[in-house]
């Protein structure tokens, strides 16, 4: 299958996957491409030609100012003010608080966008958060591009 | 792209790159896009199916407001 003007396409749907329980009582994961991590962390190589295939584990109990952006590779003007807008940790503290979900993985995951090998990708860095997320017996991810 | 890739399930929010979750300290806009997000994996009837959401000018004029209250 090929599409004009895009280098990405997949012929294959997979299937929906239902809700196994009600949100209330589902635990909840989020990911990221934003480039957030905990401050004192390996910072993201974000200068390599072909892009960084590691990711980061973002404690969900972590506040703003615990962490920060490596990532150049889109605007971080918004998120320097609020980093809501593009990694909502508070915003999914507060579900948790308010019983909207059932809890928050202990763990979030990110990672950068900037990777130019995508069956690199593929076999390492979708396959390690994978797992990552698996273990940490998430119902539902939330997932966000950044 | 997300027509191309199709995720199971997909929130489109017309926000330009860096701020998907609305515009900063804008609580009520960044809640609703992850409410409805979760909602939608509830609702959706068909894989790849993507949900449209929000405008971005009524965001950013309400953005703008929250922010010059802050400041006042």
């Amino acid at each position: 299958m090929s599409a004009i003007g895009s280098m990405i396409t997949k012929s294959d749907v997979v299937p929906l996957a239902p809700m196994r329980r009600p949100l209330a009582d589902s635990r909840l994961t989020f990911v990221s491409t934003a480039g957030v991590q905990p401050i004192g962390t390996l910072p993201f190589d974000v200068v390599h030609p072909v892009g960084d295939y590691t990711f980061r584990r973002v404690p969900s109990s972590a506040t703003p100012a615990d962490l920060e952006i490596h990532q150049l590779k889109y605007p971080t003007d918004g998120a320097h003010r609020d980093l809501n807008v593009i990694f909502p940790i508070e915003r999914l503290q507060e579900l948790a608080r308010e019983n909207v979900v059932g809890g928050l993985t202990q763990d979030f995951f990110s990672f950068i966008g900037y990777n130019m090998d995508p069956d690199l990708l593929e076999r390492t860095l979708a396959e390690d958060l994978a797992r990552a997320v698996a273990d940490e017996q998430a119902d539902l991810a939330l997932l966000a591009p950044a | 792209m997300t027509e191309h890739i199709k995720p199971l399930r997909a929130v489109f929010v017309p926000f330009r790159m860096g701020h998907h979750f609305g515009v900063p300290f804008h609580v009520n806009a960044q809640r609703r896009i992850i409410a409805e997000a979760l909602d939608f994996v509830r609702t959706a009837t068909h894989s790849g199916q993507i949900l449209d959401l929000l405008r971005w000018a009524d965001l950013r004029r309400e953005g703008a407001q929250i922010e010059k209250q802050q400041k006042s």
